[in-house]
């Protein structure tokens, strides 16, 4: 009987337990997780801490569905080292895993930029918003009056200004880009975005960052490298992630920022895979090697590893980015190449805060921007993936709003009714 | 597994489907009442066939059950959901609105519900037997078909 262990039980480790167990019925899983909670959406922290969540939906699976599957999930137990020769995982407290096939997954954590007078370990009034126990400990720190400085505008500072709107007194985003979101969102749909939330009294602070903070045990200002000083009684650190490879690195594989595999998500040991946040992927655009934090790719390539697990051969896909987010009913989704010098087609309607931008090159589409007017996104998505010749649809995808019909009537009923013959 | 199947030179356009969508879905169960008192949207896209730019035949889409689900893996929550039987499905309770699904589904077969809290699929009508939309369709341009009567459809 086959052993598979994977650390990290969350959207790869997961669903490469669940690709494993559809190939091989009887074999031992293991997931172990450092975390104290079952599996949860990541990004539902947000909705957590703004309680439009409840801690009852949280959960990425059922109570009971890892015992329905037979898989074993050890919670509070982290991966020290591996060993590979006894092919053993050494957990700390001394105890010892033993494994055939064995699955990385172990995420990311966050990045904390140097700032002076930061001490992560002594202030209690700073945090970072990846985990469940981030949020439930911001949560119960925050009161009606605290006036809170976010240090990041990406969606995971966004994201917690949002869920943190009307429980506190002030909040305050900075970040040295020119605008919210930079990596994937150009300036004008950055703008709409902003703006809405200004609206919904969250303050920016942009081209300018959190260069210094004072405050032994308790951070009570910062200072910004524009010279500005602000009062402030609670600091969320979102101002990036870098992936987890601590335990790659203990027994030397290959990585740059992340852990490099092949489109099997082997790494450069053997019998050893990784999947998620943690790993290098092929963007779809450069061919280049990034790091993408996206749940559905650690979805996507956590599955795909544990077919391969399983020897079920089983090949990645290239990534691109697809991120859809909403901030205050302002509803986003922003895929591919969102900055680069592209023939842009925008319809843009200010009133309703309404914008479309398809980012064409060549006879490709490449990347998008839809704000309000998101229906049949998934259609666009599919053009770059697959990287569809837009002379070859039926009509022209800037002419007007894009449907299945775009695809020739071969086409469309080769799709249609293809999937359902697998 | 038996899935919804539409026929494109059948259709006639007359939206019946989506009213019947809508009432499989109200909390009503009346066509009359899921109409006037409750704002479910269909989980039925209709699309117009266009040449020249005039609309010359329609042809109607829901949700294909994939194989191997883009939303579900898109899902951030665990609410999309594929059941033992194929069935993909959308746990509303856990449903944040975020549209992951939408912005993955290359059939764009996925709808914003209107509160925009939710989104909107084909379950095929779990728990009336025949999905609504099959059943009522006037003109047979949408059935209800296995994979071996699939193929004899695409003789
Ligand atoms: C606030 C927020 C909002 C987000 N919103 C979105 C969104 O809307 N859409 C989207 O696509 N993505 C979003 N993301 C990103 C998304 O959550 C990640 O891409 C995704 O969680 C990656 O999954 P993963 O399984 O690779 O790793 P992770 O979810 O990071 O899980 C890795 C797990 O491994 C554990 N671990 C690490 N090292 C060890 C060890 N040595 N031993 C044992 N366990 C270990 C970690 O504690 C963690 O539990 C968001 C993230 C955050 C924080």
């Amino acid at each position: 009987m086959m052993k598979y262990l994977i650390i990290g039980n969350s959207a790869a480790g997961i669903n490469a337990a669940d690709a494993i167990r559809m190939n091989d019925n009887k074999g031992n899983i293991k997931i172990i997780s450092r975390e104290k909670f079952r599996a949860y959406g990541r990004p539902l922290i947000s909705y957590y801490l703004s309680g439009k969540v409840s801690p009852e939906n949280m959960y990425y699976r059922s109570e009971n569905y890892f015992k329905s599957k037979n898989i074993e999930v050890l919670l509070n137990v982290e991966a020290e080292n591996i060993d590979l020769k006894n092919k053993e995982v050494a957990t700390i407290g001394g105890g010892k895993i033993a494994y055939d096939k064995l699955l990385i997954a172990t995420g990311s954590g966050p990045f904390i930029p140097h700032i002076k007078g930061l001490d992560m370990c002594k202030q209690e009034n700073v945090f970072t918003f990846l985990t469940y126990e981030d949020a439930i400990k911001l949560k119960k720190k925050i009161t009606k009056k605290s006036k809170v400085i976010v240090a990041g505008a990406g969606f995971i500072g966004l994201k917690a200004a949002e869920g943190l709107f009307g429980q506190v007194g002030s909040i305050t985003v900075v970040d040295l880009a020119d605008r919210v979101m930079a990596s994937i969102l150009d300036k004008q749909s950055a703008d709409i975005v902003q703006t809405h939330m200004e609206q919904n009294n969250i303050n920016f602070k942009l081209k300018t960052s959190v260069c210094e903070i004072y405050g032994k045990n308790n951070v009570s200002t910062v200072a910004l490298s524009n010279n500005e000083i602000l009062d402030c009684d609670i600091l969320v650190i979102a101002v990036g992630v870098r992936p987890n490879i601590d335990i790659a690195n203990t027994i030397n594989l290959k990585t740059k920022d992340g852990i490099i595999v092949n489109e099997y998500m082997q790494t450069s040991k053997r019998d050893v895979y990784a999947a998620g946040d943690c790993v290098e992927s092929l963007d779809l655009f450069s061919g280049d090697s990034k790091v993408f934090a996206l749940w559905s790719s650690a979805s996507n390539q956590g599955e795909v590893a544990g077919f391969n697990m399983a020897s079920v051969e089983m090949k990645a896909p290239m990534v691109f980015a697809v991120n859809a987010i909403s901030f205050f009913g302002l509803q986003l989704i922003s895929a591919g190449v969102v900055n680069a010098s592209t023939s842009n087609n925008i319809v843009l309607d200010l009133v309703k805060s309404e914008l479309c931008r398809l980012n064409i090159l060549n006879d490709n589409l490449v990347g998008f921007v839809l704000i309000n007017c998101e229906q049949r996104a998934g259609i666009y998505t599919a053009l770059i993936s697959d990287r569809v010749k837009l002379s070859e649809l039926d009509y022209d995808i800037t002419s007007r709003d894009v449907g299945f019909s775009v695809y020739s009537k071969d086409e469309r009923t080769k799709k249609y009714w293809e999937p359902c013959k697998r | 597994m038996k899935k919804v199947y539409a026929f494109e030179t059948k259709c006639l356009g007359c939206g019946l489907c989506e009213v019947y969508c809508r009432t499989a879905h109200s909390k009503f169960k009346d066509v009359v009442k899921a109409h006037n008192r409750d704002n479910v949207i269909s989980a039925i896209v209709i699309e117009n066939i266009f040449r020249q730019s005039k609309p010359i035949s329609y042809f109607v889409l829901q949700c294909r059950h994939c194989l191997s689900p883009r939303c579900v893996k898109a899902c951030i929550s665990g609410a999309m959901h594929k059941d033992e039987q194929g069935i993909v499905h959308n746990d509303k309770k856990r449903c944040v609105g975020c549209l992951s699904c939408v912005s993955v589904c290359p059939f764009g077969a996925i709808k914003k519900s209107r509160d925009c809290k939710t989104i909107s699929k084909c379950d095929l009508c779990v728990g009336y037997g025949e999905p609504l939309c099959v059943k009522n369709c006037p003109n047979d341009a949408i059935k209800l078909l296995d994979e071996n009567e699939v193929e004899v459809a695409l003789k």
